[in-house]
């Protein structure tokens, strides 16, 4: 139950909870939630769902959205988003869109769409998007590192390229269950 | 109509079922709910097991670390148990530190680990008094719908024969610990303990593998713990309805 003080007359208020397995990573690792990188996924994953959900509908309510980390191989950003709309959707939250993401990073002149941890490690710039297919705005993009404004252009394409296939994938899947579901319904 | 008596009266709802020696999952109450186990999944953790019992969900991640034996057992290593239980699982938990409910199975988790003899610390041990194995185990409830005691051994146990530790030597002149990730060994499980557990309805009957609707309308619960050799490891009788030795 959220806070009756922190409700919203108008709007439905959008509550995201990032938290990573202490077996996530290579190294063990100790504070699963609260550190300060915990902190700012929720609130990346938080601006990204108020962008899609539409709040108006759910006055004074709170949508919780909790994501749990088990294994991070790069991109987590990407999949946690990817599936906290597969998840919204199974709740049967009204959204605009799909929210689909990917990460993208630029080596050698070449963009990379979807990063893996070893290529997140090496250290060159990476970028993050979060796309709403049907109309191709962007719900959140952020990077930061050096990438000289001429090659923006084609990390966001590769970035954007990638989040229209994850779109295909989760359309598909949606459709399928919303299928089964129905014919079980009867 | 039923669905709305359901809701009005849930406890007479589960008496109609009991009568007639079921539940309205259509399970006996002896019967244990579909159980699935997958084991390795997470390549990062030293040892993983995800859990299904019905759909009550578990992972068990196990990371191993090195640390310096305890003072008053020099040739002995550790086993930290944890178990989480975020509010993803379900709307009863909040976020924040970790609440009764996952520091009592914690608890138990660990009693366990002790009582059972699942593995012998000293196995941990490296090298007496100076290097020894910490093994981390994080039980994470994904999906909580009664029963996670059960789960979390069973994930537990399932965890720790899938976990693989490399050889370790101490270089005698250096005195300092070298890893060979090549060479990897199981440990060594002594025994395999099961936990079953049971809901108490109305001072008298016993049904196994409660549902989390069971849980809640139950007067009281009861977790025993065996090993393959008929053996008792642990009983867990958390207050509720008294129960006769018969």
């Amino acid at each position: 139950r959220g806070s009756r003080a922190r409700a919203l007359p108008d709007r439905a208020l959008v509550n995201c909870q990032y938290s990573s397995a202490t077996f996530s990573t290579g190294e063990r690792k100790r504070r699963p939630h609260g550190d300060r990188k915990s902190c700012e996924m929720g609130l990346q994953l938080r601006q990204t769902f108020e962008a899609a959900i539409l709040t108006q509908l759910h006055p004074r309510s709170q949508i919780d959205i909790y994501v749990q980390v088990l294994q991070a191989d790069g991109g987590t950003y990407a999949a946690c988003v990817n599936a906290a709309t597969l998840a919204v959707l199974d709740a049967g939250v009204p959204m605009r869109d799909f929210v689909c993401a990917c990460s993208a990073g630029f080596v050698d002149s070449t963009a990379l769409a979807d990063l893996s941890h070893v290529e997140e490690a090496a250290g060159g710039p990476q970028l993050a998007l979060a796309l709403l297919p049907a109309s191709g705005q962007i719900a959140l993009l952020e990077m930061d590192a050096r990438l000289h404004e001429d090659h923006l252009e084609s990390v966001l394409e590769a970035a954007a390229r990638a989040a229209r296939d994850v779109h295909t994938l989760l359309d598909r899947v949606v459709r399928q269950h919303v299928r089964e579901a129905s014919v079980l319904l009867g | 109509m039923a669905a709305g008596f359901k809701t009005v009266e849930p406890l007479e709802y589960y008496r109609r079922f009991l009568k007639e020696n079921c539940r309205p999952d259509g399970r006996e109450l002896g019967e244990f709910r579909t159980t699935t186990v997958n084991i390795g999944s997470i390549s990062t953790a030293d040892g993983s097991a995800l859990v299904k019992l019905g759909n009550t969900t578990v992972i068990c991640g196990i990371k191993a670390e090195f640390a310096a034996p305890p003072t008053d057992a020099p040739d002995k290593g550790y086993v930290v148990p944890n178990v989480d239980l975020p509010p993803l699982c379900s709307s009863r938990f909040r976020s924040g530190p970790p609440g009764e409910e996952a520091q009592v199975a914690s608890q138990f988790i660990a009693d366990v680990i002790e009582n059972s003899q699942i593995i012998q610390k000293e196995d941990l041990c490296i090298s007496p008094g100076k290097l020894s194995w910490v093994l981390y185990c994080d039980i994470i409830c994904l999906d909580y719908d009664g029963n996670i005691l059960d789960a979390c051994t069973f994930a537990l146990l399932a965890a720790l024969k899938n976990v693989q530790l490399p050889e370790v030597t101490i270089n005698e002149e250096t005195g300092l610990a070298e890893v060979n990730l090549k060479k990897k060994s199981y440990l060594n499980i002594r025994t395999h303990p099961v936990a079953t557990s049971f809901a108490v309805f109305d001072d008298t009957l016993l049904i196994v593998d409660p549902t989390g609707e069971e849980e809640h309308l139950a007067t009281g619960t009861l977790t025993v713990v065996m090993d393959e050799e008929g053996k008792l490891c642990c009983l867990h009788k958390p207050g509720g309805s008294g129960l006769t030795g018969a």
